[in-house]
């Protein structure tokens, strides 16, 4: 099975959450009350808040008294050199970002909605910090612009956290929110998943990287960027190996596998060990471009069964671990640089465990029970990484979200996204189900109406074949990302219709039901709002 | 458009979704998914392609024949039953998308007949959080009779570990100081097997785990023949799916072992029609293999579910090879249509399990083997029979047509007992009036 040179095209980190859209003139103090341009027909706006975070408002003459605020993803903190691959080059920003996109903007301010968003104070891990420019952010608005009567809150993957935590901190001050594709409940349970992944890359296939514990200052920053340079090369290495195992069945490893690694496990596909790695972390198994299902030509042929059972998967972990290992190195170095100290322990995670019942469904792709065993007893006898006590008792006091629910809110998430699991809106759903099967209980004690739920819970789903092949059979990696798949990735139609949702919500004071939520939705193309619809919860949440 | 629009349309669709929004709250209580007042609406996952789909991609056409023929005999209390079917191609990853379209879009009342024991793993928990009704999946894997981690499933076929302790009886009643070799599919299915022989004490000169899909390689049965050779195998049983039985009977012939190695299958990969077309000029590699069975011969011309079957299959299936594949297929079939009547004129997914739970041990099948439904117990069938693979591809029984000598026991530590098979007789016309 010949693969072309995916190598360019499988990794676009985070694309939408590291989005720095520039909307407006950054200003670099803060003001008292924000700059206007007093244009017709969009009144923009600059200023920056108490603690220099630069923000933008789009106000429209026919504004209608509602504002969407908007709370930007997660970037990175440091600059990356240029010369790591995919995303050397980038530069910290915080440029504000009052909306998911230019077009999504223009919608809502065509409707007589405004729109504001921050670019926060500081990048990185920054919730807390984060959650205090947003409610500062409302404020001045308010203050400005007195017709205001309702904020909608929203924002995407760390911005869906602090959408969550505003949501929570304020209660009825807002009158919906829309934590999209959004941080699972803590730091920790965030950088779990990206942390296990890449605690495996170094066990099994490359000793040299360091995956943690980052020395203070530019020693530690340089250890980090050695660290990305060393993941999408051993990533690099791991796809020119499962090309060439799929098409001679000749296991193939990155010649940086520990000698020990190779002698217990060299007989195994390390596309199945890769695969392990994944799962036992809880990446996704589909991908922008793998679905995990389809393979080149005809359906009965072997390369067809070869390619979609045996290869797919673990192409999909290729493609989605190489976003997460990144994110794992770069958002590590952060986050230790705030807590001081090694954030990540896995002394008493039970890897078999994390595999649970994924060594069944992919038996096959793992290459068997026997071999399933042996990959873990090999992680079971490796080194593991263990935190610094003080460090993760101060990464424990970051903000957490607790899932309490006061305003009609909407969560959306891709079902594959690999950065931040559909699992963690379901954590969300699972803690709002405990809320509102007691206030139905309350309710029907005091014979009051049992209320319409305040959570919509949204998931986009990858259609069961996605993954395309040229003439010569190799899979195609320049296509748009399916949907359902990559981190945030969400189409104009779906954005709107969550606004619209929310605006429903902020108007009606609650959520849209029965069979208009529905009908909603389906336009939406490939989601769904079942309320019974649960993704695979994160492990960190099995493991604690 | 949802709201706050200013436009006159804009206001006009707010209005007519809050319009909607206080109908749908004003009507009765709604009726349980999957069932209108003429219909219910069943889905299956099964391979139609691929590596694993020869034999079985014939069991949801079996299914639906003797669904249409229900159907044309007054229905279940006067409802056409639907069968949705998704192709799989035995992959879980695509199992558990399909099952998706089939719970969230195609909104079935129940999963029936869901084939492979990894596919239907994939899907449990998309299953128990629907509260999905997934009856007589076709596998054997014990572990599905868990009703606590399981609890809308129920498996029909004896379990594998079953299987393998009544296949250890016969082989110590009938093969004595034979050297048995085993080769298993190194799953849960496979995994299941090992769990039964090792109960019945059995011991195999060599074991042989093979991937799933990797039978589809040339190059892996005739490395299975070598370790047969190595270990000096004279009778080596397998447990794998149909294409993995076809590689090793072609790699034995070829080998020129054929008369010298015994084959014996587990019934996943034993029928014989599907084998001899998969062999091709190879099927003389079939002569003398023993085969288990939980249903009659599909040969038998004295039973009266194959007679009745056969017909049906004649009328509604377009005359498709009868096999074991379409005899399973329509026993599933008449099964689901006593669950179905047993749920009532007001059918739920509740409903359904309980009448499973109460009454399934007493309804009429195929299978020589007793039912054990209850309230506790989410086992099916439990028993097996063993017969010689005929001319036709089907196994015949050594007592003669009619007669089966069934070896019955648990998944666990319960004893083989061997006996003459008994049955419930067939409701008149296969038409149930439970």
């Amino acid at each position: 099975m010949k693969i072309s040179s995916m190598h360019k095209k499988i990794a676009v980190l985070g694309a939408t959450a590291l989005a720095a859209l520039a909307f407006t003139t950054t200003p670099t103090v803060a003001h008292a009350a924000p700059l206007c341009d007093g244009k017709v027909p969009v009144n923009s706006c600059v200023g920056a808040t108490s603690d220099g975070a630069p923000f933008s408002m789009m106000v429209p003459a026919n504004f209608n008294g509602t504002v969407y605020l908007y709370s930007h993803g997660y970037r990175y903190n440091v600059d990356i050199p240029a010369a790591i691959p995919l995303i050397g080059g980038y530069k910290v920003t915080n440029t504000p970002q009052p909306g998911p996109n230019a077009t999504v903007i223009g919608y809502l301010l065509g409707k007589g909605y405004a729109v504001m968003g921050s670019g926060f104070a500081r990048q990185g891990w920054n919730a807390d910090s984060g959650v205090a420019t947003d409610v500062e952010l409302i404020n001045t608005f308010k203050t400005q612009f007195t017709k205001t009567t309702n904020v909608i809150a929203w924002g995407e993957s760390l911005g869906g956290f602090i959408t969550q935590g505003l949501a929570e901190k304020l209660g009825t001050q807002i009158s919906a929110a829309a934590p999209l594709c959004m941080a699972t409940s803590t730091v920790e349970a965030e950088l779990k998943m990206a942390g296990d992944f890449l605690w495996g890359l170094k066990t099994l296939f490359d000793p040299s990287i360091k995956g943690g514990n980052y020395s203070a200052g530019a020693a530690g920053y340089g250890e980090a960027m050695t660290d990305l340079g060393k993941v999408f090369t051993v990533m690099g290495k791991l796809q020119a190996g499962i090309g060439k195992e799929l098409a001679t069945s000749v296991p193939t490893w990155p010649d940086t596998t520990p000698a020990p690694v190779a002698a217990a496990l060299g007989k195994i596909p390390a596309r199945s060990a890769l695969l392990m790695l994944g799962l036992m972390a809880g990446i996704p198994t589909q991908s922008a471009h793998f679905d995990g299902t389809t393979g080149p030509g005809s359906v009965n042929t072997s390369s067809y069964t070869g390619f979609s059972i045996l290869g797919s998967p673990a192409l999909a972990i290729l493609e989605n671990g190489t976003n997460a290992a990144a994110l794992a190195v770069l958002a590590t170095l952060d986050v230790e640089q705030q807590s001081g100290g090694a954030i990540f322990d896995n002394t008493k995670t039970d890897y078999a465990a994390q595999l649970g019942s994924d060594a069944s469904t992919f038996n096959a792709a793992l290459s068997g029970s026997q071999a399933t065993a042996g990959m873990l007893a090999v992680l079971g006898a490796s080194p593991r990484a263990t935190g610094n006590p003080t460090a993760m008792a101060k990464m424990r006091t970051l903000l957490q979200w607790t899932g309490k629910v006061a305003v009609p809110t909407v969560t959306m998430v891709g079902v594959a996204d690999p950065i931040t699991p559909a699992g963690g809106s379901t954590y969300l759903a699972n803690k709002y189900a405990d809320q509102y099967a007691a206030q139905i209980k309350a309710n029907l004690k005091a014979h009051v109406a049992r209320g319409p739920s305040n959570l919509i819970s949204i998931y986009n789903l990858p259609a069961t074949h996605y993954t395309t092949f040229d003439a010569a059979g190799s899979p195609v990696t320049s296509t748009a990302a399916a949907n359902g798949t990559n981190h945030c990735n969400f189409t104009t139609k779906q954005y709107t219709t969550v606004a619209d949702l929310l605006a429903y919500a902020s108007i009606k004071g609650k959520n849209l039901s029965g069979g208009a939520l529905l009908t909603a939705v389906r336009k939406m193309g490939g989601s769904t709002a079942d309320p019974k619809f649960l993704a695979v919860l994160p492990k960190y949440y099995s493991q604690n | 458009m949802l709201a706050s629009r200013r436009t006159k349309g804009g206001i006009f669709a707010a209005a007519t979704i809050a319009v909607a929004a206080l109908v749908a709250s004003a009507l009765p209580a709604q009726a349980e998914t999957g069932v209108t007042s003429s219909t219910i609406k069943l889905g299956i996952t099964v391979p139609l392609t691929g590596a694993a789909a020869p034999g079985y991609n014939k069991i949801p056409g079996a299914m639906k024949a003797y669904f249409d023929y229900v159907n044309a005999n007054g229905g279940v209390y006067g409802r056409k039953i639907q069968l949705v079917v998704k192709d799989d191609g035995y992959s879980p990853a695509t199992t558990l998308s399909v099952t998706n379209d089939l719970i969230l879009k195609d909104k079935v009342f129940a999963l029936v007949g869901t084939l492979g024991t990894a596919n239907n793993e994939a899907t449990t928990r998309l299953v128990n959080s629907h509260s999905v009704p997934r009856l007589f999946v076709n596998t054997g894997f014990s572990g599905f009779a868990d009703m606590k981690k399981y609890p809308t499933t129920f498996p029909l076929f004896p379990s594998y570990a079953t299987e393998a302790k009544v296949m250890g009886k016969y082989l110590a009643d009938n093969f004595a100081g034979k050297k048995v070799a085993l080769i298993y599919q190194d799953d849960d299915f496979g995994l299941d097997a090992i769990k039964g022989f090792t109960t019945a004490g059995t011991n195999f000169v060599a074991k042989i785990p093979y991937s799933a899909f990797s039978q589809v390689d040339p190059t892996t049965a005739p490395k299975w023949v070598t370790a047969l050779v190595a270990a000096q195998a004279d009778t080596v049983i397998m447990f794998g799916v149909t294409s993995a039985t076809a590689a090793l009977a072609g790699a034995i012939y070829k080998a020129g072992l054929l008369g010298k190695i015994q084959m014996i299958l587990g019934s996943v990969g034993s029928d014989g029609t599907t084998l001899k077309g998969l062999l091709g000029p190879l099927a003389p590699a079939l002569a003398g293999t023993i085969s288990a069975s939980f249903l009659p011969s599909a040969s038998d011309a004295t039973d009266e579910y194959i007679t009745l079957f056969k017909s049906i299959n004649a009328q509604y299936n377009a005359g498709q090879v009868f096999d074991n594949n379409i005899l399973t297929g329509m026993n599933t079939a008449m099964m689901t249509v006593q669950a179905l009547r047993a749920a009532g004129t007001t059918p739920t997914r509740a409903k359904l399990i309980k009448a499973i739970e109460t009454k399934g041990s007493t309804w009429a099948s195929a299978s020589l083997s007793p039912i054990l439904f209850s309230a506790t117990s989410h086992v099916g069938y439990t028993g097996y029979w063993f017969g010689k693979l005929g001319a036709d591809g089907n196994a015949v029984s050594a007592d003669g047509p009619g007669k089966y000598t069934l070896y019955s026991t648990d998944s666990g530590s319960g004893p083989v007992v061997k006996a003459a098979a008994a049955r419930p007789a067939m409701p008149a016309k296969g038409l149930p009036t439970n």
